[in-house]
C-alpha cells in the first residue's frame, strides 16, 4: 500500500513534470542522431584539428604563424586565390542559366523528361572523363576549332587551354557545362511543386512569360536559388581540383593561368613535400568556405523570416 | 721504471692493434651481414612501385620475368608490382611515406629525385645492403645518388638525356642537311617553317618537356652541375649569364618557328607522334625510347640520333646528358636485404642482356656488353651516354623545376613572357624556395660536398 501510494505520487510528479512534446521530441532526436553525429564529429573534427596543429609546426617544431606568413606572401597562392575568386563569377552565370533552363523546361512540358535527362547527364559524368574529353576538344587543332574553321569563323579559333589569357575562362566553361544540370533539376523540382492556381491567375491577369517567372517563380523558389548559389560558390572555392588537375596535367598551367587553391595545397603536400604549408593553405581555404556557409545560413534565415513576415 | 714505461706503451700499442684488428674484423663481418645476411626462410612478399614502361616499352614484361625467375630461385619470396603514371609516381610515394607503409622497392628518377627521399628519411641507402664493388658497376650511382659517402638508390637503366631525333629523309626532301650547330638548326627552322613543316615536335602541356629543354639547352653554358647547385644555394643567381642565356635561345627558337604551333595544348607523347607520322623533322625523346622511335620512323636509313646542336663552346655543349633511373629500398620495408638481393639479381649478366632485348635500351651497368648492339644509332647513343654530361634538371629542386622551369617554358613558347623575365622569375622562385624549404640550402650544400 505504502509502495503503491509512493508510486502514485511519483507518477503524479512525473505527469506534472512531463516535458512538452516539442522538448521531448528534440531530446529524442538528439539521442537518435548522437551516434552518427559523434562519428562525423570525430572524422571531421580530428582532421580539422590535426590540420590546424600541422599548420603551426615545421619538422615537428612549433613555429607559430611562420607557415601562414610563408603561404600568404607566396605569389603563387595569391594567384590561386585570385583564380578561385574569378571562378566565383561563374556562379551568377550558372544561376541565370539554370533558372532560364528550368522555366523553359517547365513551360515546354512536351519531351520534358528527355530534355531533363539530357541537361542532367553532364552532372553525373565523372569529372576526369569530362576533363579529358574537353581537353581534346579544346586543343589548338581540336574539334571545336575544326568546327569553327569549317563554318568560316577562323578568327574565333583559339588555343583554348594553351593560351594563358583565356585558359581559366575555358576551364570555367567546362565547369558551367557540367554544373548547370544540378541547378536545373533543383529549381525545376521546386517549380513543379508550386500551386498551379497562382500561374493561372497571373495568366488571366495578362502576365507574360518573363513577368510570370520573374514575379512569381523567382521569389517562390528563392531559397532553392540561394542554396544552389552557395553550393556552387563553395564548388568554385574548394571543389574544382579535379577539373584543373586533369585538364592542366596537375600543373595549373599554362604558366599559372589555371592554378587554384586546392591544387596549390595538393602540390605543396604531395609534390613539394611541404605538408605544413599545405596545412596552412588549407586553413585559409577552410576559413573562406566557412565564411560562405555562414553567409548562406544568414541569407537563408533572413529570406525565411521575410517570407513569414509577408 | 723505464721497462715499465716500455711495457705500458707496448700494452697500449698491442691493445690498439688488437682493437683495430677486431674492429676491422667486425666491419668485415658487418659488411658481410648486410649483403649476405641470413636470407629469410619464411614466406614473404615484396611490393614494387615503379614507372618506366612509358619511356622504355617492354620494361613491364622484363620486370615480370625477373620477378618470376627470382621467385623460382627463392620460392618463399613473392613479388608484386604496381606501374605508376607519370603524374602519380611522386604523389603516390609521398602518400606511402606519410603513412610509413607501402612498397618495399620504389622507383626514383635520378639526382634530386633520389636524393630528396633520402634526406627526408624515407629510404635506406642501397649502399648499406650492396657492396661498394657491386655498386661501382652501376652507371651514375655516385654522381646522382651519392650523398656523403653513401648511395641512396641503385641505378636500373640509363636514360641518355635527351637525344634529338632527326629525320634525314624530311631534311633531304627539302634540300637540307642535318644541322651540326645552333645557327644551322635555326636556318633549318627558317626553311621548314616557310614550307609550313614543323621542325621540332614537342608538347609542354604536361610540363615535363620544359625540364628536358632546360637541361639540354641550359647545360651548354655551365661548367658542371656544381654551377647549378651554387645557384640553388644562392652563391650565384639564375639571372647570371651562365644560367640565363639559354632562355634567350629558347625564345629565339620560338621566334624562328622551330616548334609545332600547338606545343602548349599537347602533351609530350601526343606531340612526338607527329615525328613518327612524318609531320615533323625532329623531336626530342627519352633516351630509352629513342631506339623504338628510330624503328617506328623507318630505321637508321631515315633517322639519326644526336645531341642538341651546340649554341656555346662550354665544356658540356654538344654532349648528350646522362642520367640513370633508379630503384630504392623504403625505410619501412621489413625485408630490405631481400629487396637489395632482388635489385642485385636484376644486374646479373643474363638479366642485363634480357633488359636490352626487351626494351632496346641500356641497362645501368658497365658490365653490359655493348658489342651486342647492332644498330649504329643505338650504339652511338649508348656510348654518348657513357661519356655524357650531367643532366641538369636532376640537380635543381623539383619544385623549382615545376614552378619556374615548366611554367616559364610554357610562357616563353607561347610568347607571353620574354627570356629575361623568365630568368628573373626563376631567380625569384628560387629565392622564395630557400625561405619556404628551410632545409634546402643545408641539404644541397651537403650534397655538393
Amino acid at each position: 500500500m505504502k509502495l503503491a501510494s509512493s508510486k502514485s505520487v511519483a507518477a503524479d510528479v512525473h505527469i506534472r513534470q512531463r516535458p512538452t512534446l516539442a522538448g521531448r521530441s528534440s531530446r529524442e532526436a538528439l539521442f537518435w542522431i548522437a551516434p552518427a553525429a559523434l562519428v562525423i564529429l570525430f572524422i571531421f573534427g580530428y582532421s580539422v584539428v590535426s590540420v590546424l596543429i600541422q599548420s603551426f609546426r615545421y619538422d615537428g617544431d612549433w613555429v607559430g604563424f611562420e607557415n601562414f606568413a610563408i603561404v600568404i606572401t607566396d605569389p603563387l597562392f595569391l594567384t590561386a586565390l585570385k583564380h578561385n575568386g574569378l571562378l566565383l563569377l561563374a556562379v551568377p552565370v550558372l544561376i541565370v542559366l539554370a533558372f532560364t533552363l528550368a522555366i523553359t523546361l517547365f513551360e515546354t512540358r512536351a519531351g520534358m523528361r528527355f530534355y531533363r535527362s539530357a541537361i542532367f547527364l553532364p552532372y553525373v559524368l565523372p569529372i576526369p572523363v569530362v576533363a579529358v574529353v574537353f581537353g581534346q576538344i579544346y586543343q589548338l587543332h581540336g574539334a571545336l576549332n575544326i568546327f569553327l574553321k569549317s563554318v568560316g569563323l577562323d578568327s574565333l579559333a583559339k588555343d583554348w587551354l594553351g593560351d594563358p589569357q583565356i585558359a581559366l575562362g575555358t576551364m570555367s566553361s567546362v565547369i558551367i557545362w557540367k554544373e548547370v544540370g544540378f541547378g536545373v533539376i533543383l529549381m525545376l523540382a521546386h517549380i513543379i511543386s508550386l500551386p498551379n492556381e497562382t500561374y493561372e491567375a497571373a495568366r488571366i491577369d495578362g502576365a507574360g512569360f518573363w513577368r510570370t517567372h520573374l514575379s512569381i517563380t523567382r521569389p517562390a523558389i528563392l531559397n532553392t536559388i540561394i542554396f544552389y548559389g552557395v553550393i556552387e560558390a563553395i564548388t568554385m572555392v574548394s571543389w574544382v581540383f579535379n577539373y584543373v588537375y586533369v585538364m592542366s596535367n596537375g600543373l595549373g598551367g599554362p604558366g599559372n593561368a589555371t592554378m587554384v587553391s586546392e591544387l596549390y595545397i595538393y602540390r605543396s603536400a604531395f609534390q613539394n613535400k611541404a605538408p605544413e604549408l599545405a596545412a596552412a593553405a588549407a586553413v585559409f581555404l577552410f576559413i573562406a568556405t566557412l565564411v560562405l556557409m555562414i553567409a548562406f545560413f544568414r541569407i537563408q534565415r533572413r529570406s525565411i523570416a521575410g517570407t513569414f513576415n509577408r | 721504471m723505464r721497462s715499465k714505461k716500455i711495457f705500458a706503451i707496448g700494452a697500449v700499442a698491442l691493445s690498439l692493434l688488437l682493437g683495430a684488428c677486431s674492429s676491422s674484423t667486425d666491419n668485415a663481418s658487418e659488411s658481410e651481414t648486410t649483403e649476405e645476411a641470413a636470407f629469410p626462410t619464411e614466406d614473404l612478399t615484396l611490393n614494387i612501385s615503379w614507372w618506366g614502361e612509358q619511356e622504355a616499352p617492354g620494361a613491364q614484361k622484363w620486370l615480370e620475368e625477373s620477378m618470376a625467375l627470382y621467385s623460382k630461385e627463392h620460392p618463399n619470396v613473392t613479388i608484386k608490382h604496381v606501374l605508376q603514371t607519370t603524374d602519380g609516381l611522386i604523389p603516390s610515394f609521398e602518400a606511402a611515406a606519410a603513412a610509413q607503409s607501402g612498397p618495399d622497392i620504389q622507383y626514383f628518377w635520378g639526382g634530386i629525385y633520389s636524393q630528396q627521399p633520402g634526406w627526408d628519411g624515407h629510404i635506406a641507402p642501397i649502399s648499406d645492403y650492396l657492396s661498394e664493388d657491386e655498386l661501382s658497376h652501376y652507371i651514375n650511382a655516385k654522381v646522382e645518388s651519392g650523398f656523403q659517402g653513401k648511395v641512396w638508390t641503385a641505378p636500373w637503366y640509363v636514360n641518355p638525356s635527351f637525344p634529338l631525333l632527326v629525320r634525314k629523309d624530311i631534311l633531304a626532301d627539302n634540300g637540307l642537311a642535318v644541322p651540326t650547330n645552333w645557327d644551322e638548326l635555326m636556318k633549318v627552322c627558317d626553311a621548314l617553317s616557310a614550307k609550313k613543316i614543323t621542325t621540332i615536335a614537342g608538347g609542354v602541356k604536361d610540363g615535363w618537356f620544359g625540364g628536358w629543354i632546360y637541361s639540354i639547352l641550359g647545360a651548354q653554358s655551365v661548367q658542371s652541375q656544381a654551377d647549378v647547385i651554387n645557384a640553388v644555394v644562392g652563391t650565384t643567381k639564375f639571372t647570371d649569364p651562365e644560367h640565363a642565356t639559354w632562355w634567350t635561345k629558347l625564345e629565339e627558337s620560338k621566334n624562328r618557328k622551330c616548334w609545332n604551333d600547338d606545343i602548349n595544348s599537347l602533351e609530350l607523347y601526343q606531340a612526338q607522334q607527329k615525328f613518327v607520322d612524318g609531320k615533323a623533322a625532329m623531336t626530342i625523346t627519352a633516351g630509352p625510347d629513342a631506339p623504338n622511335f628510330v624503328k617506328k620512323a623507318g630505321g637508321d636509313e631515315k633517322v639519326t640520333i644526336m645531341a642538341m646542336p651546340a649554341w656555346s663552346d662550354g665544356p658540356l655543349a654538344g654532349k648528350m646528358g646522362t642520367t640513370s633511373q633508379t630503384l630504392g629500398i623504403t625505410k619501412w620495408s621489413k625485408y630490405p636485404q631481400v629487396a637489395a638481393d632482388f635489385i642485385k639479381f636484376t644486374h646479373t649478366t643474363e638479366r642485363l642482356n634480357a633488359w636490352y632485348a626487351a626494351t632496346g635500351s641500356m641497362p645501368a651497368d658497365d658490365r653490359f656488353d655493348i658489342s651486342q648492339v647492332q644498330s649504329a644509332s643505338t650504339k652511338a647513343l649508348f656510348e654518348s651516354a657513357l661519356n655524357g654530361a650531367p643532366y641538369l634538371e636532376n640537380f635543381i629542386p623539383a619544385q623549382l623545376d615545376a614552378d619556374a622551369v615548366f611554367k616559364n617554358v610554357q610562357l616563353v613558347l607561347k610568347g607571353s613572357v620574354k627570356a629575361a623575365d623568365a630568368a628573373a622569375d626563376m631567380q625569384a622562385v628560387m629565392e622564395r624556395l630557400r625561405k619556404s624549404d628551410r632545409k634546402l640550402v643545408d641539404n644541397f650544400t651537403a650534397w655538393a660536398k
